[in-house]
């Protein structure tokens, strides 16, 4: 394995490629916005290639919404929407969309509190009944409360013990953005301490017609759908309380380290990485370009060198986070113990090389045909589509969004692409990075990368 | 990372090849009209379901090897082997495979389970001869570099640590799957055991290359915006001229009827303890198949659902519990019930409650509303598997090879329609028999677990 050989690859590449000339642009099928008297946003978009119905309900608000030290309120009152609502208690909501082969989701995103799902379109009248009373009208039963709390909590200890991989982003949010909002999730702590009366008054403060976007996509019939929407939803009261504004977080100067200590660990885990972009950010698409040939696809920097080339892991990516506000931008992997120090400095210096100008010419038409071939199977299902007009409406993106992803795709140039690099990604002097492993056998090792803070993966929380 | 799974998360994806129609009011009625098939000089079977919803294709193509064809000594072989294809042939060179993909707009995948390996490309439909191109290539002229191998050996070892070693689930899985089978290969974790990973050679790959990598040993599924016509004028210009072999060596150990209920029990230094119990049952296409999963939907699927209820809610013994299927294949497979309990929780007390379950079911079979319900999931399950065109080269492929016919991913309704509740209950009293299973649990080092037991 040796670099001569990718090199010569990358030219064989080039002759092999009309790449950039085939890139078909995708355009979004027709849908309609309703907007109802109470400030609910409705979309609709009908496509009939199965017999169902895919829905998407966003409600602005989620973590960053939790009151301070009772991280958690959201992610308990999207899960309790569904344990009695209406006149169904827990077993009788959930009977009511098993017997018919739905499924219906709930969850708290970031910035969010999201229902989705999907039903046949036979039962399209038990999909709306269920929906609005689970939005309107859940019940937020103390004994459900408690049932739930006690399970996350578990969920939690079995995630430590089960997925590094899985809690690793909790540490890294609460190291980064310390304070910020973006840095807050739940703990066993914060989970404990949340009452009946906080999630119900979260829910009053922060659900209600003005917050939300509703999105139904599938086979029906949208006037008849829209009337009966209108029904269901058109006396919604607004939230009470309003959207708090959010502060970009601040980039992280110098460089420092959390080392978590998972004494059974035969492989280290990390993230490295620092604040990024906005959703909104004029280079979105530019980014995506960049990210994919950098850490996104299989042949990508990161993988290439990690993977590829000298097969320290499964695996090795960066992703960029979007949102209201600047979210992260981290390069992640995992691999053995004892090749930690080998692996994190071959990241760095791939980053090094990618502030260096590794993204030529070749790499860039590549990269422009990958990411327009693998543009539509993400908009493929009723779900995807009902997700993506949610967030189009949610950051006021426009079908353009859509429409004109692979125009703005194909204009990236190779200047673009290193002014977005300079921009966005982090310089090798100011990172922050998280290790989850064996302390005993990297703690020496994790001390060259900056300031060391340690603490064991079985202690409470993530900082 | 989504690069090359092995089974233990590709199983759930092989998990539910039969679908069912029933629904009346749903059926759309020509949906298999436009597909065709057809088989080259060589064997290989072609199989082409043209759909324009997007102006992409999915290109599935299934080899009838997994880790059941593996012995001690080369135990994850198979895997292995499926990352080797992306490393290189005779016209394309190491690298160039997904460079070459990718620089024209598609991307790629595989997966190995016990009994097969699925290459998945998915691309732009403008970039389908290349495609072709690409495959034909490593099919006819796949090769071993040392280096290389070396290289991917430390790749699949990661991906072992990962799903394995620093998984307390995924510890527990292989243990109770080895201990399970006393002389069939299914006794093999997918993945292979360490020693083999450290100690496959080039020879094993070139071997394993000869006798399972050939076109009369694969059928190929093509799904998107194509025609017939095209695909198999593509197939017998790029894939035909390849050789057929000697079929491969039948798989010929068959699993004693098992005489006993085994245990594997180890503790480790956690608060969550797990346990998992797996079932014998029959092949992927045995006749019995429906009526064991209308009963793992009876018992698992969603929060309605009897364990769910039992467990999790009422008890709260569990933070979560399922049914799966794994291996369903050629052979005699598994029924697996797997729980995550509460922290602290008895694992001795949640195996009562399931057991008592279990004779529930058993002795009395489900009610009319249970298995109506089990039957509308799988009608809306049907329609989910078809949303995509992955969903239905996946479905098409998995009927194809373990049904022998993908014409019963749409004969599937009456079989599922047809099964009563008697029939469950006479499944269920089949393979719910203590003698009939392998029982694992992890418990956590330090516990004492009746004292530590959540308040009921």
């Amino acid at each position: 394995m040796n670099r001569n050989r990718i090199l010569a690859v990358v030219a064989a590449m080039a002759i092999a490629i009309p790449a950039a000339a085939q890139t078909a642009s995708m355009k979004l099928p027709p849908y309609e916005k309703v907007k109802l008297g109470n400030g609910m946003q409705l979309i609709l978009m009908e496509k009939r290639d199965v017999p169902m119905i895919a829905f998407h309900a966003r409600i602005a608000g989620g973590a960053i919404t939790d009151p301070t030290g009772k991280e958690g309120t959201a992610d308990l009152a999207a899960d309790l929407l569904q344990k009695g609502a209406g006149s169904r208690d827990a077993l009788q909501f959930s009977a009511a969309t098993d017997s018919v082969g739905a499924s219906f989701g709930t969850a708290s995103a970031r910035e969010a509190l999201v229902v989705s799902g999907e039903f046949l379109s036979r039962d399209h009248k038990l999909m709306l009944e269920l929906l609005a009373d689970a939005l309107r009208r859940p019940r937020f039963e103390p004994a459900e409360l408690d049932k739930l709390r006690k399970r996350m909590i578990d969920g939690i200890a079995a995630a430590r013990e089960n997925q590094p991989d899985a809690v690793i982003d909790n540490y890294f949010d609460a190291f980064l953005f310390g304070s910020h909002p973006y840095g807050r999730s739940a703990t066993e702590t914060s989970l404990a301490a949340v009452t009946r009366d906080d999630v119900t008054k979260w829910y009053r403060d922060n659900a209600g017609a003005d917050r939300t976007i509703l999105v139904f996509v599938g086979d029906f019939d949208g006037k008849a759908l829209a009337k009966d929407v209108k029904k269901a939803f058109g006396d919604w009261q607004k939230a009470a309380a309003p959207m708090p504004k959010l502060e970009a977080p601040a980039m992280q100067k110098g460089r420092r380290v959390l080392l978590v200590d998972k004494p059974d660990a035969t492989q280290t885990y990390f993230r490295i990485g620092n604040v990024g972009i906005a959703r909104k950010d004029p280079d979105n698409v530019a980014v995506d370009l960049v990210n994919t040939a950098f850490g996104g696809r299989f042949t990508s920097m990161l993988n290439s060198e990690l993977r590829i080339r000298t097969g320290l892991t499964y695996g090795a990516r960066c992703y960029v986070l979007r949102d209201t506000v600047p979210g992260s931008v981290a390069m992640s992997s995992f691999t053995k113990t004892e090749s930690t120090v080998q692996a994190v400095d071959l990241a760095l210096a791939t980053l090094e090389r990618l502030h260096k100008g590794a993204i030529d010419e070749a790499t860039l038409s590549s990269v422009k045909a990958y990411v327009a071939g693998q543009y539509p199977p993400r908009l493929e299902t009723g779900n995807q589509l009902a997700a993506k007009l949610a967030e189009i409406e949610a950051f006021n993106l426009g079908r353009s969004d859509v429409d004109d992803y692979g125009a703005k795709l194909n204009a990236v140039t190779g200047d673009g692409a290193k002014s977005v690099i300079e921009r966005v990604y982090p310089k090798e002097s100011d990172l922050s990075f998280v290790f989850i492993g064996n302390a005993t056998a990297i703690r020496d090792a994790a001390k060259k990368y900056g300031e060391v803070t340690e603490r064991k993966i079985t202690d409470a929380g993530w900082k | 990372m989504k690069r090359r799974h092995f089974a233990l998360v590709a199983a759930l994806l092989v998990a539910i090849p039969s679908l069912s129609l029933a629904a009346p009011a749903a059926a759309k009625p020509d949906l298999a009209s436009e597909i065709r098939e057809t088989t080259l000089g060589n064997g290989m079977k072609v199989i082409v379901w043209p759909d324009r919803d997007i102006p992409n294709v999915a290109m599935y193509i299934w080899y009838r090897v997994g880790s059941r064809n593996e012995r001690p000594g080369i135990t994850g072989l198979s895997h292995f082997f499926e990352h080797m294809m992306f490393n290189g042939a005779k016209k394309y060179g190491p690298g160039e495979f997904d460079r070459v993909m990718e620089a024209n707009g598609g991307a790629n995948n595989a997966y190995t389970s016990t009994d097969v390996t699925v290459y998945q490309n998915w691309f732009p439909k403008n970039a389908m001869e290349l495609i072709f191109d690409l495959e034909a290539d490593r099919i006819q002229s796949l090769a071993f570099d040392d280096k290389i191998v070396d290289s991917e050996r430390g790749v699949v070892y990661s991906e072992r640590r990962l799903r394995v070693d620093n998984s307390n689930q995924g510890l527990l899985n292989e243990q109770v799957q080895a201990a399970a089978y006393v002389a069939h290969p299914y006794q093999i974790p997918v993945i292979g055991w360490p020693s083999d990973i450290e100690a496959w050679s080039k020879s094993d790959l070139q071997n394993y290359f000869r006798t399972y990598y050939a076109p009369n040993n694969a059928t190929m599924i093509v799904v998107g915006d194509v025609t017939a016509d095209d695909v198999f004028a593509l197939a017998k210009k790029y894939i035909e001229p390849i050789p057929a072999q000697a079929p491969p060596e039948p798989v010929r150990t068959v699993e004693p009827e098992q005489q006993g209920e085994r245990r594997v029990t180890f503790t480790k230094d956690a608060q969550v303890p797990l346990v998992q119990i797996a079932y014998h049952v029959g092949t992927a296409d045995d006749p019995e198949r429906e009526s064991l999963d209308l009963l793992e939907a009876i018992l698992t699927r969603g929060d309605s659902s009897r364990l769910h209820q039992r467990l999790v809610e009422q008890e709260q013994i569990a933070l979560g519990v399922g049914a799966f299927d794994d291996p369903r294949g050629f052979d005699p497979g598994l029924l697996w019930i797997a729980m995550t309990l509460s922290s602290g929780a008895d694992p001795a007390k949640a195996e009562r409650i399931l057991d008592e379950e279990l004779a529930k079911i058993t002795n009395e079979g489900p009610t009319e509303a249970e298995l109506r319900k089990a039957k509308n999931i799988q009608v809306a399950d049907f329609w989910r598997n078809l949303k995509t065109i992955s969903g239905k080269a996946q479905a098409l492929g998995s009927n194809e090879t373990f049904q022998g016919d993908w014409h019963r991913l749409f004969t599937a309704p009456e079989r599922y329609e047809a099964v009563t509740a008697e029939q469950i209950k006479q499944a269920a009293a089949k393979v719910f028999r203590t003698t009939n299973r392998t029982v694992g649990v992890l418990m956590p080092a330090a516990a004492a677990p009746a004292s530590k037991e959540p308040a009921r």
